[in-house]
């Protein structure tokens, strides 16, 4: 007898061709998503915002309902899109550049009205679709295409915390910083996006999960050196862990 | 609350929110910026008591993204602005044009360029009928010149940005917003249009739906455009929307939209009480402007005289239009005052007096 032991999530499209860089963590992200709607049930009742960079293919992957998203106003979208269908389930596909530089001003408001919609963050510390300029969350000292002698508080300033941010919004109800560096931390991460789509369901307010994530590409590292570099030069800047959570007061 | 049919002394911005609630707006994103602030704080009153969605954005690029969030889910939805702060939505309007999604943007022209000042103007032709966003797209946009209008051409605005799945533009300025006179509010007079053959609502039981302005081979982006530029025409061929008065006779023929055509109005009467032939021609949808109209209007004249409160806009479009039947000359001046029906007159016996 024949046993299934792994298919794909039914909101993956079946054709989809990956067009990510090999070994980037969009695929991982995407696919754990599409898991949960289906274990959660709640793919029939879908709206996905895209964003942009990167994160603006998900068409390509996703057989649910998607509107794109302009730079960095994905959470006013979702905003727009909860307020009309407030029985949907809404979320947010961002990468740090669109969350924490351009779309700021947009996060942290929706954050703070305590929107009933959950943002999905992928935190590669560089503007990867660009060609990987530095990027909001681009630590002190990691080099890139606009910063070729290693971000200098002086001159560019702090990488941007997002949990640490969107914890102190009222209206956060679920904030969590998670990676994909290890299975380990991809069963994590899949849980904590599981906590943030609960505390939307269950009308507590906004969420965020900020995922660190690698962009080997831009990083001029093998996957597995990403994932090394996230756990030794990440990991002390944003460190992991859930910074809010109202459901476990 | 009003009895539908009762004539009422009515405030410009009242009357437009009024009828955006009776035209079933169900949600609204907005940011204070006056000349047009009563319609958010009315609307803020009224719509949570109707159970419908009004929310003030923390900004004009929040809100007219918001608005893109709630039309891609086929929802009435409209914001309301002015100018400077239209500048700040030009990217969301682009979008929202380029997903062939329902839209109403509601502009009521203050003075610029820039913070200016609160003075009525028709300084943002060009930003509303030639678009600040980028690439190629059109803005259906109908300008009323009355209270009754305001009225009239909300509801027209939320028909037409439903029919062709468009963003559609009331342009009003600081003194249409701000005057009162006696109006009618009536029930919304279009049939409610059906969008559940595309818009979002959760992907049950069919396959998923993209709302979007990405496309990465050339021929699916430029079919993509040819698509909005044929769906451009059909509003060309239907939505075209003048009028005209004492215009048959006429030597000189006045252009002018929105509150300037209705000063040109008393000017114009005064003018034919005094015996001399003067006409007007006032286009009332921008976009698509009614360029083969005025063509067959100009036709024979000795002038066709714009005007507006600005430095020379439509006027642009009237020169096309006309395309040599008549010479056309231009009066305006820049927002602060708005004209005077003497003034327009004196202007008429000016240009009539250099017809000789």
């Amino acid at each position: 007898m024949e046993t299934l032991v792994f298919q794909k999530p039914s909101r993956i499209k079946k054709d989809c061709k990956v067009t990510f860089c090999p070994g980037c963590d969009h695929g991982v992200a995407i696919r754990i998503i599409a898991e949960l709607l289906d274990e959660l049930g709640i793919a029939d009742k879908t709206i996905v915002v895209s964003s942009i960079g990167c994160s603006v293919f998900l068409n390509d992957y996703y057989d649910l309902d998607i509107v794109e998203a302009p730079h960095g106003r994905a959470l006013a979208v979702a905003t727009g899109v909860k307020r009309a269908k407030p029985d949907k389930f809404v979320f947010t596909y961002q990468g740090d550049g669109d969350f924490a530089s351009i779309g700021l001003g947009e996060s942290m408001h929706a954050l703070s009205r305590g929107e009933k919609v959950t943002a999905i963050c992928i935190n590669n510390t560089n503007y990867g679709m660009t060609g990987g300029q530095m990027a909001p969350t681009t630590i002190l000292g990691q080099k890139t295409t606009t910063t070729i002698n290693g971000r200098d508080a002086e001159v560019q300033g702090y990488p941007i915390k997002i949990c640490e941010m969107a914890a102190v919004c009222d209206g956060a109800a679920f904030v969590a910083r998670c990676s994909l560096d290890s299975s380990k931390e991809i069963e994590n991460t899949k849980k904590m996006i599981k906590r943030a789509f609960e505390s939307q369901i269950n009308g507590l307010g906004a969420s965020v999960v900020e995922i660190l994530s690698i962009c080997p590409t831009n990083w001029r590292l093998s996957p597995q050196e990403s994932h090394e570099r996230v756990r030794r030069e990440l990991y002390p800047v944003y460190p992991l862990g859930i910074y809010k959570d109202k459901a476990n007061k | 609350m009003i009895k539908t049919g009762e004539k009422v002394l009515l405030k410009g911005n009242h009357a437009l929110a009024k009828a955006a609630l009776n035209a079933g707006c169900k949600c609204y994103f907005g940011y204070p910026i006056t000349p047009q602030n009563e319609i958010g704080e009315y609307l803020s009153v009224e719509m949570p008591k109707m159970g419908r969605s009004f929310l003030q954005a923390e900004s004009e690029v929040a809100a007219i993204n918001m608005l893109l969030g709630a039309a891609a889910t086929g929802t009435r939805a409209m914001t309301s602005s002015s100018s400077l702060a239209i500048a700040l939505m030009q990217e969301g309007i682009s979008y929202i044009a380029a997903d062939n999604i329902p839209a109403v943007v509601i502009s009521v022209m203050r003075a610029g360029p820039a913070l200016g000042y609160i003075f009525p103007s028709q300084g943002d032709y060009f930003q509303t009928v030639k678009g600040g966003g980028n690439g190629d797209y059109k803005t259906l946009t109908l300008a009323p010149s009355t209270v009754q209008e305001m009225i009239d051409y909300t509801y027209k605005a939320f028909h037409l940005a439903h029919k062709y799945r468009t963003i559609v533009f009331l342009l009003a300025d600081g003194m249409l917003g701000q005057m009162m006179e006696p109006a009618v509010l009536y029930d919304y007079p279009y049939e409610d249009i059906d969008n559940s053959d595309w818009a979002l609502d959760g992907a049950k039981g069919r396959p998923g739906r993209w709302i979007g302005s990405i496309h990465r081979t050339e021929t699916a982006l430029e079919q993509k455009t040819l698509a909005l530029f044929e769906k451009y025409d059909k509003i060309k061929q239907n939505e075209i929307e003048y009028e005209t008065m004492f215009a048959d006779d006429a030597e000189l023929l006045i252009t002018a939209f929105g509150s300037v055509a209705r000063i040109a109005k008393a000017a114009v009467k005064r003018a034919r009480e005094a015996g001399m032939k003067v006409g007007l021609f006032r286009p009332i949808s921008l976009w698509p402007f009614p360029t083969q109209e005025l063509n067959e209007c100009a036709k024979g004249k000795k002038v066709v005289l714009d005007i507006e409160m600005n430095m020379g806009q439509m006027v642009e479009d009237v020169k096309i239009a006309v395309n040599g039947e008549s010479k056309v000359e231009f009066f305006g001046r820049p927002a602060g005052y708005y004209f005077t029906p003497e003034e327009i007159y004196t202007q008429i016996e000016k240009t009539m007096e250099g017809l000789k």
